[in-house]
This record gives C-alpha cells, structure tokens and sequence, in this order.
C-alpha cells in the first residue's frame, strides 16, 4: 500500500514538485519556531538562584572625578547608616554596577591549575546573599572572619563551579583573578540574572576592597511589603541629601526583570506573528490544490468506488498520498535540519534542535492531515454512478 | 485587447471563489506586512519633528581610540573638552548643536514615581532642532553662561507632572534634588527621534561633570548642520582633517577614528560598519534579503495555486492554440490576468495596511509615534506588488505554453 502510494507520488513529481518545495520550506520555519521556543522555554524553567522581588536597585550615577578610596568608603558608611535607620529596609549591600537585570557587565578571565574560564564578576558585600536571598550549594557566604585572612576569598556559583572544577571539590581550592590568587570559599546555585530567558552563565561574587571601591556606584536594598511611592521618595530624597550625585536613580529589580524579558519575547512574537501567518498562507494553498486535484480525478475515484472500494479508503487513499507527499519534505528537511547540531551553529545543545525538529515533523504531518481531511472526505462521497456518467 | 484580457480575469476569478480568496489572501497579507515594515522603516529615517533639516546634517555620535596594534579598543560618545575645543571651531557648518545622551532619573510628585529623561544641551540645539514651543521659550546664551537653574521640558512631561492641561512657565520641576525653573514647553518629540527626544533639556554648564580634564571620552554628541547639502562632503573633510591636529598621547590609543555621518549611517555603522565604510550597503543588503526570504514562501504558493488554475482551463488554451494563438500571446494574457489579481491583492494590502497602523498609532506603543503610508511607502509597495505578481505568474504561464494542443484539448472533464 505505502510502495503503491509512494510510486504514485514519484510518477507526478513534476506536478508535485511545488507543494514538495512548499511543504520544505515551511518545514524550515516551523523548525526555525520550534527551536526558538524549546531553547527559551528550557531556559525559562532553570531555576534563578536568587529572589528579586520587594527589592530595588539605586544607582547613584557619576560621583564625579577627584575622589579618593578613603572619602567613597566614609561616603558609603554614611549612607549605610543612614538607610538602615528606615524600618521598611531590610537589608542592603553596595555593588558594582551589575545588577540583575540591568544591560551592565563585568567579565573577566580565570584560570584554575591552567584551565581558563571567562566569567561574570560581581563585586559584594557580606549582606549581599541576604538582600537576594541566594542559596548556598556549599562553603559558606563572606563573613567577618575574611577580613583577618592573608588571601582574598571569592564565591563561583554552580555553573562556573562545574565548568572549571567539574564534579570536583571546588571549597578551598584557589583561583588566579585579577593577577592574584584568591581562594574559594563557596558555592551558590547558579545565577540566572541576565533574564529569564539566557541560561545562566559563571559567576564569582568577590567583595568590595580599597582596590575597586572607586567604581562602587550601585546599592541593593531589601524593602518590606509595605513600602510604597511615599516611601521611595522619601529615600532618593535622603541619598540624594547624604551625597553628591549626578544622576541618582531607583528602581524595582522586578520593572528591570520584565523589560529584560521583553528584549526577548516582543522579538519573538513578532517572529510568530509573521511566522504563523506564512503556515496559515500555506495551509490554504495546500487544502486548495488536493482538492482541486481531487476534483481533477473524479473519474479514477469513481471506478475505484464502483469495483467495490469503501468510503473510507479512498479518503484513506487521499490522505496517505498527502503525508506520503509530506514525507518527501522532511526527509529532503530533516537532512538541513540536522546541520544544525553537528555543525553547531548558534551554539545550542544538540538536544533543543532535536526536539525541535521532531515538534516540527509532529506539526508538518498534523498541518497536512488537517488539510487532506476534507478534500478526501468529499473525495468519498462521490457516487460512482454520478462520477462515471460525466466522462 | 486589454479590456478583453480584464473581464477573462475577472470571470476566472468569480469562477472559483475560494481559490480567489486564498490567492487574494496570501497577496495582500503579504504586502500588509511590508507595508507596515516599510512605514516603520521610514518614520525611524525620514525628516520629522522636530528634526525637519535631517537631509543637511551631519552626526557625530561616538569616536574610537586604538592601539597600534589594534589589540586595544575603547569607544564612546566624544568628551565635552573635544566637542567645545574642537569641534564648535569648525567653519563649513553653519550650526552646531551639542547634547549629552539622556540619563534616567526619577521624580517623585502627588505620591506617584515618574522616570524622567535629562538631557543637556548648548543653545544651538534649538535652533539646529525645530521645537515647537507650546509654552515659553528656549534658554539663551546668558543663561548657558550664568548656568542658570533653568528647563525646558516637554508637554508630557508637563502634564505628568502638573497634572493634565496644568500650565507649567515659572514652576518648578525636582530631579536630583534640584529644583529648576521651568521657561519652555515643547511638543514632545516621538521616540523614534533617537537622538533629540527627551523629557527634560537642562543647559550644558549646569551638568555636575564631565566639563572639565582633556580626556575625549565623554557623553557628548555633536549635530552638525550644513548651510546646503553640497557642502556635506567639505564637512566631512574639515572633520578628517581636525582629527589630526587632535592630541590623544596615552599609552594604547595611538589611531583616533571618528566620522560624521548621515542619520541611517550613524546606526549601520555601529551594527554594520567595517573601517572606514559606514555598513550601509550591508544593512540594504541585509534588507533585500530578508524580503526575500519572507516573499518567497507566499509566491511558491502562489505558483502553485496558479498552476493548478491554469490547467484547469487547459480546454479553452487548446482552443486558442489550435487557432493559432502563439506561445507568447497566452504567457503574456496570463501574465496580465495574474497582474490584475495582484493589484487587487495589492488595494485590499494598502486597506489592511492603513487598518494595522491606525491601531498601532493609537495603541501608542512607541510613544508619539505617527507612521504614515506616504508616496514614498506607496511606491515600494506597488514596486512588491509588482515583483511578485511577475513572479508568481511566469512560471505557470511557461508550463501553459509547452502544453500540447491534443492533450489540452482532449483532458477536458
């Protein structure tokens, strides 16, 4: 039956030759779709290694030229003491400018016993894993007892732990950074702070010293439930009397975390408006042409009908030349599409273009069945009486 | 004869109503989406409020420092100390405005948060960017000189701040912890004005840094307006040749690129721009091919759509053959009956068109954003509309003409 309707299709691949190109290239894009929506949707279900609710993020702009450590560090103390004297703070830490969500990076290059890792490098405080509630894997957070240490210490986070140490014991072992060697002293969940949708990358968190407290121009502040408006103005007000700021500003790390998001998903939609409107064009131009080629052989459905063939497998016939049409596509399809993970173009796991391809295949023969349903059910009902008597 | 070729197509087309629908369909949905892209397209580079004389300006947005070696590079928009030593003493342009890009800060006013927009700017600005002023007036240069604690802000601005339809002159507007005095109203700028729209324009001497040391990065971008257009390129040589008298001594910024360069070139070569060509021709060819792409599924259906139409009527194309009418007459009928289909797909595309951007102008997405079709979007649409009905109608036109007279006219059922 299969080889009959596959001789079938390749005695007409002249005629069929459009539709075949038609259903590839659609094909392609509903992969293109697919992939888009696997690799952001498994990005989105990460977990995010921190809590960004009720906190918000001041930045207290350029702090103008001619400032020694000394002064910046009296300045922070000042402020400090300042915002913690509000009730509806919680806690806060200064930080360098990157922030989650915020467009602000700081990378760098490590190396461990000759291994190198770029990395993300987030300057801290010992409050900072209480501001954003993160989660210690192992090790311990900063505390008092660094201040006395000889070695800087520094914090990796899970995905830059596994990269550089592998399943390996990373507590303890010392890390060359910034030209000097600093040691581990724990390891926290992986930070997905870029936004929802980007996997997370490695992350040390070291803390502010004398060395690049300069550049320290960003406080995280935890604030209870009830702090509104009111209360925020009454805090910009405070800063800005406390310090000398060019451009001071405040703003809720969850307002940074959905336009963050929509740097990803507006694109997207757009992508799938467009995109879902080709597959409907699509749709339509196939559904036309079965059914104008099944009004075309009316006389064959008729015999067929006449020596004793049931309803259902004419329609059966239809349809099954429609998928076996639609088979041609994704194999000529697939070959392109597997390209993708063995030459590893854009960086993706084999296993997101997989997947997508498989939901592609999944949607290409569901789109074809859809549109050969009702041609071959009409195809069905034709009476062979009415069909023979035309010729 | 054309008439002729009109009312067949016509008939062709009321013959089959649903194949008619699909075709239309795909056509003008087609078209709808490059409309509206085109519009978009030409809002974000064509002449506007309020920067009216784009077509004779010159931007300099950021200039480039390298190492010899080119291992070492940093870029940024151009220091005050280059902008006010340098570039102000230029001779070809008649004006120039300098600005800063717009920093965020917030206001807080009635117990509500508002994320405000300063901008500094010198007093050319105004005159460089034609503002419409709904309230007072810019400030001079005797109040750049005294850095006097005056705003100009827009009417946004002022009726999120004020309240709506709240008259503005003499009040005062907090940002910072500074209050200034409010002289002018403008009508806001959309957002699409990348470069001049903001809430709040401050002059330059009242910004708390940046205006003194000899470093050339900074936060200041440069219009340049030129008395004609022919005197562009004379801009752009004086411009090259100042760059060299430029000192820039330290360690690993020996080459110091910078370009004047038109409104479109200023974006394409930040994504687009190698050396010294401005990446133009790569974002019109980056262009080009996604039209193509995206047409390229519609007209495939097209086709085949048509194909299967054409042959449908393979009786009535033996009678003509057998009549003698030549291949070309047939390919060139049925070229004309596909143009006629495109050209009504086209009208019903403009319909939809201008239907999705009366909605997205009042959705007010893109703030104060007015996308028009003009003759312009006109044009190129009908240039697409054109390209793809040649292009959906040659390939079944040519499968019409090699069909045998017998078997046409015998395959008749």
């Amino acid at each position: 039956m299969l080889k009959h309707l596959f001789k079938l299709i390749w005695n007409k691949k002249k005629e069929n030759f459009l539709l075949i190109s038609e259903v590839l290239i659609s094909f392609m894009v509903i992969f293109a779709v697919f992939t888009l929506l696997v690799h952001n949707y498994r990005n989105y279900k990460l977990p995010r290694g921190f809590d960004y609710e009720q906190v918000w993020s001041v930045s207290l702009g350029d702090l103008g030229e001619s400032k020694d450590k000394d002064s910046v560090g009296l300045m922070h103390e000042n402020l400090r003491n300042a915002l913690k004297s509000l009730p509806q703070i919680k806690e806060l830490s200064f930080t360098s400018s990157n922030v989650p969500f915020s467009s602000s990076m700081y990378r760098t290059r490590v190396s461990y016993k000759g291994k190198e890792l770029n990395t993300d490098i987030y300057r801290t405080e010992m409050s900072y894993k209480e501001v954003l509630q993160m989660q210690l894997v192992s090790g311990r957070w900063f505390s008092a007892e660094d201040n006395a240490s000889a070695k800087k210490s520094l914090i990796i986070d899970k995905c830059g732990k596994e990269q550089l140490f592998g399943s390996g014991e990373a507590i303890g072992k010392m890390i060359s950074l910034d030209g000097e060697e600093q040691k581990v002293i724990g390891v926290v969940e992986s930070f997905k702070d870029k936004s929802d949708f980007k996997a997370p990358e490695p992350a040390i968190f070291t803390r502010i010293d004398t060395g690049n407290i300069k550049n320290i121009a960003n406080i995280l502040i935890r604030v209870t439930a009830g702090a509104d408006a009111t209360f925020e103005g009454k805090v910009y007000k405070l800063i800005a009397s406390t310090m000398k700021s060019s451009n001071l500003e405040i703003k809720h790390l969850s307002d940074l975390r959905s336009s963050k998001n929509k740097e990803t998903t507006i694109p997207m939609i757009i992508f799938f408006i467009v995109a879902g409107f080709l597959i409907f064009n699509v749709a339509l131009g196939i559904f036309g042409v079965l059914w104008y080629n099944i009004n075309k052989r009316r006389g064959e459905i008729g015999l067929r009908r006449a020596i004793g063939a049931t309803a259902s497998s004419v329609s059966g016939q239809l349809v099954g030349e429609a998928v076996v049409l639609a088979t041609f596509s994704l194999i000529i399809g697939s070959f392109f599409a597997i390209q993708f993970p063995l030459l590893n173009v854009f960086d993706l796991p084999a296993s997101v273009y997989l997947t997508a391809q498989f939901l592609a295949i999944v949607f290409i023969y569901l789109l074809v069945i859809l549109c050969a349903l009702y041609p071959g059910k009409q195809a069905a009902a034709i009476y062979p009486a009415v069909a023979l008597h035309e010729e | 004869m054309l008439k002729n070729y009109f009312k067949i197509a016509i008939a062709v087309l009321k013959r089959r109503k649903f194949f008619t629908f699909i075709s239309l369909f795909g056509i003008s949905l087609t078209l709808t989406i490059l409309i509206v892209l085109t519009a978009f397209l030409d809002v974000l580079t064509s002449p506007a409020y309020p920067d009216v004389n784009r077509s004779k300006e010159l931007f300099i947005n950021r200039i480039v420092l390298k190492s010899n070696k080119e291992n070492y590079t940093s870029q940024s928009p151009a220091s005050f100390y280059f902008v006010n030593n340098f570039v102000s003493k230029m001779k070809t342009p008649e004006k120039i405005a300098i600005h800063t890009g717009r920093n965020t800060t917030n206001a807080y006013q009635n117990n509500k948060k508002m994320e405000v927009e300063l901008m500094h700017t010198n007093v050319s600005f105004w005159e460089v960017y034609q503002f419409e002023f709904v309230e007072g007036k810019a400030f001079n240069a005797q109040d750049l000189e005294n850095a006097a604690q005056v705003a100009v802000i827009s009417a946004d601005t002022r009726s999120k701040y004020f309240g709506e339809g709240a008259l503005a002159l003499g009040k005062y507007v907090e940002a910072n912890n500074i209050k200034y005095r409010v002289i002018g109203v403008v009508k806001s700028a959309p957002a699409t004005m990348i470069y001049a729209n903001s809430d709040i324009y401050l002059p330059y001497t009242l910004a708390k840094s940046g205006l003194k040391g000899t470093s050339l990065m900074g936060e200041y971008m440069v219009t340049l307006l030129a008395r004609s257009t022919a005197d562009l390129p004379l801009i752009k040589e004086e411009y090259s040749q100042l760059l060299k008298k430029v000192p820039h001594p330290e360690k690993n910024q020996e080459i110091l690129l910078s370009y004047p360069d038109s409104y479109l070139e200023s974006f394409t070569r930040e994504i687009f721009g190698k050396g010294e060509g401005s990446g133009k021709d790569r974002f019109f060819l980056m262009i080009g091919i996604f039209v193509f792409l995206f047409m390229l599924l519609p007209t495939i259906n097209l086709v085949n759509i048509n194909v299967s139409r054409i042959m449908e009527r393979s009786s009535e194309i033996g009678v003509r053959k057998a009549f003698g009418a030549s291949s070309s007459t047939l390919v060139g009928q049925f070229i004309v009956e596909n143009m006629i289909l495109t050209i009504l797909g086209g009208i019903l595309g403009v319909l939809l068109s201008l239907l999705v951007i009366f909605v997205l102008n009042s959705s007010n997405l893109i703030s104060h954003m007015n996308l028009t079709i003009n003759l312009t979007v006109l044009g190129y649409s009908l240039l697409a509309c054109l390209v793809f009905g040649l292009m959906s109608g040659v390939y079944p036109a040519w499968r019409m003409s090699k069909l045998n007279v017998v078997t046409a006219l015998k395959a008749n059922n």
